[in-house]
């Protein structure tokens, strides 16, 4: 059987490993930034109003504050957008599909400065407010990476699985949700990410982050507050795509 | 689930009719056939005559309109669809192996659904895979993509016969892969029914691998009406209409050679003569007389005795003369 042992032999490695120099680049550019940003801000001669929001307390309270938006936004997407996805992809919720899809997409083409200024009428200013309105943002990517994911899988695998008696449930849980994790990781890598731009609108609904350096330095004319703010966000987002990457490959099941 | 699981039991289908909606005409009309316990029966016809569609009724991956579907004496229709699954081999074209389960996994996951134990399924992917001809320790913990097509293929099957089901049920199974590993495993697939003795439903379109599977063939036309349902042989030497002779091709008397062993007709002369070209007792007549032409003669030799020309004609039916004798013998398997 030379076939056989041909193709025995040319048997790849089924996962390299995450952790080359290639993977280094981003944290590693992230740092540069990062003290290049310190040492230019350590040559300025801060006055008071600077002072005041370019120290370490506050610092590491808006980095919180961001993160601590970011990520429960983005565990109420999962909550949210995975169920609603796989109930797009059935068959049997043909109709439905194109509202919720409609929804995801309106979640998203409403500009969410404006979403979060009524949701501020309706339950005043603060975090969940602000809540409200990254999750309408975030839903979409991950709703229809979940349902693509799901309605990909190839159908004789499908048809394979029932020959077997696997149950619908069965099916779900061990065949499509599984072979969507791909997909699924793809989706919420680019929540997080947009979501990491969105938080700084926070600062408008007085929820925090890095928003608040952003405005105060524009409303007060301190470039150097602005840039701060800003030059942070971005790392924070290139940060939290790089571990989504990472998660992705570590997550995605083997022999894929 | 059937009694005595494992040992082939008997199929019984009854006026199975499957109409879909929209459609004027039934898929499958009004369906009746017998399968003998431990037979492997084929399904052939073309594309689109409801040979799938009666395959799948067995199993219910399509509810049937009406009718009614007995196997080893229990009605089908009264089961849960999921239990009587797990209790009916499926092997499809595609294969269908998961691509995130190792090869050990994708066996073992009716026996998994079945509740049996970690052990248990260990030994009894072992057993499958040396069955398939599949070194169990080079093969259990690889993935899908890392076999070729043919190692994919056995690994269907070995997923099919995990939980030793009665009845297989198998579409187009081999369809897939190239005439060469097509070939390899029919005939593994032949040794493999042999030893096994289930009930298997085999669909093909193609005449030929119904030919060399099939203990029975059941010639289909347009709405799973059945031309024909009889042994190769028969079929062969008897066509019921022009469309099974059409079916047949134009050389239905070589392929009931085909169908015959030397060592399965008598020979002339007590003694093989070792001038004349040489035969395996176990090659096929039509192998015989492929020999017989290459070499410009109308004998061969067997390794206990002579073979003739008219003993070929002889076998098929006729008498090198062209008359017909009274009874003719046609090969039976």
């Amino acid at each position: 059987m030379t076939a056989d042992t041909i193709a025995a032999r040319r048997a790849r490695p089924l996962r390299r490993l995450p952790f080359g120099t290639r993977v280094l680049f981003t944290p590693v550019a992230i740092a540069v930034v990062l003290v290049a940003l310190y040492a230019w801000v350590s040559t300025l001669e801060l006055d008071s109003i600077e002072q005041r929001s370019l120290n370490r307390a506050v610092i590491v309270a808006k980095t919180i504050e961001h993160l601590e938006m970011t990520l429960a936004a983005t565990a109420l997407v999962v909550v949210i957008a995975i169920p609603l996805g796989v109930a797009a992809s059935r068959a049997t919720n043909r109709l439905i599909a194109p509202v919720i899809l409609t929804v995801g997409n309106l979640g998203q083409a409403v500009p969410c400065i404006g979403l979060l200024v009524l949701c501020t009428f309706l339950m005043g200013v603060g975090f969940q407010t602000a809540l409200v309105g990254l999750v309408a943002y975030a839903v979409l990517p991950v709703l229809r990476n979940t349902m693509v994911g799901v309605q990909q899988v190839d159908p004789a695998l499908i048809e394979a699985a029932r020959g077997m008696g696997m149950t619908r449930g069965q099916i779900l849980r061990r065949v499509e949700l599984k072979l969507a994790v791909p997909a699924i990781l793809a989706g919420l890598r680019t929540a997080l990410v947009l979501t990491v731009g969105v938080a700084t609108l926070g600062a408008f609904v007085a929820a925090g982050g890095f928003g608040e350096l952003i405005i105060n330095g524009l409303k007060l004319n301190r470039m150097p507050v602005t840039i701060v703010g800003g030059v942070l966000t971005a790392c924070i987002a290139f940060f939290i795509d790089w571990l989504g990457g990472l998660a992705e490959d570590l997550l995605k099941p083997r022999g894929m | 689930m059937f009694d005595r699981d494992t040992e082939g039991v008997r199929i019984e289908l009854r006026s199975l009719t499957k109409r879909y909606p929209g459609q004027t005409a039934p898929a499958v009309d009004n369906v009746s056939m017998d399968i003998p316990a431990g037979e492997l029966v084929v399904f052939v016809g073309p594309s689109g005559c409801g040979k799938t569609t009666t395959m799948k009724m067995i199993n219910r991956l399509v509810e049937p309109t009406s009718g009614e579907i007995r196997i080893g004496g229990r009605d089908v229709l009264s089961l849960n669809p999921d239990e009587l699954r797990r209790h009916i081999g499926y092997a499809i074209q595609q294969v269908g192996l998961f691509p995130h389960l190792t090869v050990a996994q994708n066996i073992g996951l009716v026996p998994k659904l079945l509740g049996w134990s970690q052990e248990k399924i260990a030994a009894r992917v072992e057993e499958l895979l040396t069955l398939v001809h599949l070194e169990p320790g080079a093969f259990t913990d690889r993935y899908p993509r890392q076999l070729s097509g043919g190692q994919q293929q056995r690994v269907g099957v070995a997923r099919a016969l995990a939980a030793d089901p009665p009845v297989m049920l198998m579409d187009e199974p081999f369809g897939a892969t190239d005439p060469i590993t097509r070939e390899h495993l029919q005939n593994e697939f032949v040794r493999l029914q042999k030893q096994l003795r289930k009930t298997i439903i085999f669909v093909t379109h193609d005449f030929e691998e119904a030919i060399k599977l099939g203990d029975r063939i059941a010639v289909l036309r347009e709405g799973s009406h059945i031309a024909q349902y009889d042994t190769p042989a028969a079929i062969l030497s008897d066509p019921a209409d022009d469309y099974v002779a059409g079916f047949i091709g134009q050389d239905a008397t070589l392929k009931r050679l085909a169908l015959l062993q030397v060592a399965d007709v008598p020979v002339t002369e007590p003694l093989p003569d070792p001038v004349l070209p040489q035969v395996a007792p176990d090659a096929s007549l039509r192998e015989a007389l492929d020999l017989m032409l290459a070499h410009g003669t109308d004998r061969c030799s067997t390794p206990s005795g002579v073979l003739t020309y008219a003993t070929l004609c002889e076998a098929v039916g006729n008498r090198p003369d062209g008359t017909r004798p009274e009874e003719a013998v046609a090969g039976d398997r």
